[in-house]
C-alpha cells in the first residue's frame, strides 16, 4: 500500500478509537447527571421541538467557538467529543501533505482551507 | 405514549436502538445512514428538523471515519481518486449547510420528502452493475485517477481507471450542496456518480465513497456545530448506535441476503419520505 493511504489509515484509525472511548464516557456523564448541563435536560423537551432560532434565543445556548469555554458542562462536554470527529479529516491531511505527489498536495492544501474556513465560523 | 409528555431519557435511548439497526442495516445495503436516519427522525421523532440534520450529517461523518481505514487498508477506497472529488464536494456542501439552516422548514420537508423518495425510487431501478472506463481521460491520467486492488472472490488483482472527469467533479460539487442542506452523507447517489457516470469498479466506488462522505460532511458538521444546530442528546447516541451497529453490519455483510435488505430500506425510505413530504404540506403534521 502507498505509504500516503496507509498513513491515513493509520492516524483515523487510532484517532476514532480515542474519539469513540471519550463520546462513550462523556455521553454517561450527560445521561447519569455526574455534571450540571448548560441546558438542564428536563428543559430540552419544550425546546428541542423548536427551530433553531426560537432554541438558540430561549435557551441562551452560545454559538460559534462560545461553548469551548462552557466545556465543563456536561452537555458541552459531549459536544467537544462530537467535534473531535470533525476535526479528524483535518488532522489526517495534514498529516498526508507531505507524502503527496504535488497536484494531490494542491487539492489537499485547498481542502485544508475550506476545513478551516468551516471551522473558523466565517462560512 | 404521547411525545411530548415522555421522559426526556426514553429519546436518547430510542436514538441508540434505532441507529444500531441503521448501522446494521446500511452497511449490508451499502448506502450512508443518513438518508434513512434523517427523513425517519425528523418524521417519527419529537425534534425539529435542524437538529435532525445536523445529527445526521455528523452520523454518516463517524460512521464513514470508522469505516474509512478499513477501505484503505484493502484498497478500495483510493486516497488520489478522492482529493478532487471531495474538494469538489466540500465547498458545495458548505453552501448547501448554510442553505439548509436558512430555508423555512416546510420548504425543507417538502424537498427532503421529494428528495428520499426519489431515491428509492433510483434505488430500485439502478443497475448496481455499472460499466467499467477502460482508458482514462486526459485529466483523469494527468491527476493519476488510478489504481489497483485483490478481489478475493476471484482471486485476481484488478487494475481500474476512471474517465470522464470533469463530469464526475460536477456531479460530486451537486451531491454535496444536496448532503449538505439536508444532512445526508449521500453514498446513494456517490457510488453511481463514481461507477457509472466515472467507471470505476463497484467496490472500488463504494469503498472510496465512504471515503469521500467523512471529508465532505467534515466541513458542513462545522457550520452545523457553529451554529448551535448540534445537540448532544440526539446526535451522540446516534453517533455511538450506528458505530456499533456498523461493526456488526460488517460482520453480517456476508451471510445476509442484500435483496432482502435493500428492499427494507425502500420500503422505509418511502416511508419516510411520504411522512416528510405530508408533513412539509402541513397535511399530517
Amino acid at each position: 500500500m502507498d505509504l500516503d493511504h496507509e498513513t491515513y489509515a493509520r492516524w483515523l484509525d487510532r484517532m476514532v478509537r480515542v474519539a469513540f472511548v471519550l463520546t462513550t464516557a462523556a455521553f454517561a456523564v450527560y445521561f447519569f447527571g455526574v455534571l450540571p448541563a448548560y441546558v438542564p435536560l428536563d428543559t430540552l423537551p419544550s425546546l428541542w421541538r423548536l427551530p433553531l432560532a426560537q432554541y438558540l434565543e430561549r435557551s441562551g445556548a452560545p454559538v460559534g467557538w462560545a461553548w469551548l469555554p462552557l466545556a465543563g458542562r456536561a452537555d458541552y462536554l459531549n459536544l467537544a467529543a462530537v467535534a473531535l470527529f470533525a476535526l479528524m479529516t483535518l488532522v489526517c491531511y495534514l498529516r498526508v501533505i507531505p507524502l503527496l505527489p504535488r497536484l494531490q498536495m494542491a487539492f489537499a492544501l485547498a481542502q485544508v482551507l475550506v476545513l478551516l474556513a468551516a471551522m473558523s465560523g466565517l462560512v | 405514549m404521547d411525545p411530548a409528555t415522555a421522559p426526556w431519557w426514553i429519546w436518547p435511548l430510542a436514538l441508540f436502538a434505532l441507529t444500531y439497526l441503521l448501522g446494521i442495516v446500511a452497511v449490508v445495503a451499502g448506502i450512508g445512514g443518513g438518508v434513512l436516519f434523517v427523513p425517519l427522525v425528523g418524521s417519527f421523532f419529537p425534534f425539529h428538523l435542524d437538529f435532525v440534520r445536523g445529527a445526521g450529517l455528523l452520523l454518516a461523518l463517524a460512521g464513514t471515519l470508522a469505516a474509512a481505514p478499513l477501505l484503505l487498508r484493502a484498497r478500495l477506497a483510493n486516497l488520489r481518486l478522492v482529493l478532487p472529488l471531495a474538494l469538489a464536494g466540500s465547498i458545495a456542501s458548505l453552501f448547501g449547510a448554510v442553505v439548509g439552516l436558512a430555508l423555512p422548514t416546510d420548504v425543507v420537508q417538502i424537498a427532503l420528502g421529494a428528495t428520499v423518495m426519489a431515491v428509492a425510487f433510483l434505488l430500485w431501478r439502478t443497475d448496481p452493475a455499472g460499466q467499467l472506463a477502460t482508458e482514462s481521460d486526459a485529466l483523469g491520467e494527468i491527476l493519476r485517477l488510478k489504481g489497483e486492488y485483490h478481489d478475493p472472490a476471484v482471486h485476481m488483482d484488478i487494475d481500474w481507471r476512471t474517465h470522464r472527469t470533469i463530469a464526475g467533479l460536477a456531479a460530486f460539487a451537486g451531491i454535496g450542496f444536496f448532503g449538505g442542506v439536508f444532512g445526508l452523507g449521500a453514498g446513494f447517489a456517490n457510488v453511481p456518480a463514481l461507477n457509472v457516470l466515472m467507471g470505476a469498479p463497484l467496490k472500488v466506488a463504494v469503498g472510496s465513497s465512504g471515503l469521500v462522505i467523512s471529508i465532505i460532511n467534515s466541513p458542513a458538521a462545522w457550520v452545523y456545530i457553529n451554529r448551535g444546530a448540534v445537540l448532544p442528546l440526539i446526535v451522540v447516541p446516534s453517533i455511538l448506535g450506528i458505530m456499533l451497529g456498523a461493526r456488526v453490519g460488517a460482520r453480517l455483510l456476508r451471510t445476509m441476503p442484500a435483496s432482502v435488505v435493500r428492499r427494507v430500506v425502500i420500503v422505509a425510505m418511502l416511508l419516510a419520505g411520504i411522512r416528510a413530504l405530508l408533513r412539509g404540506l402541513d397535511v399530517w403534521i
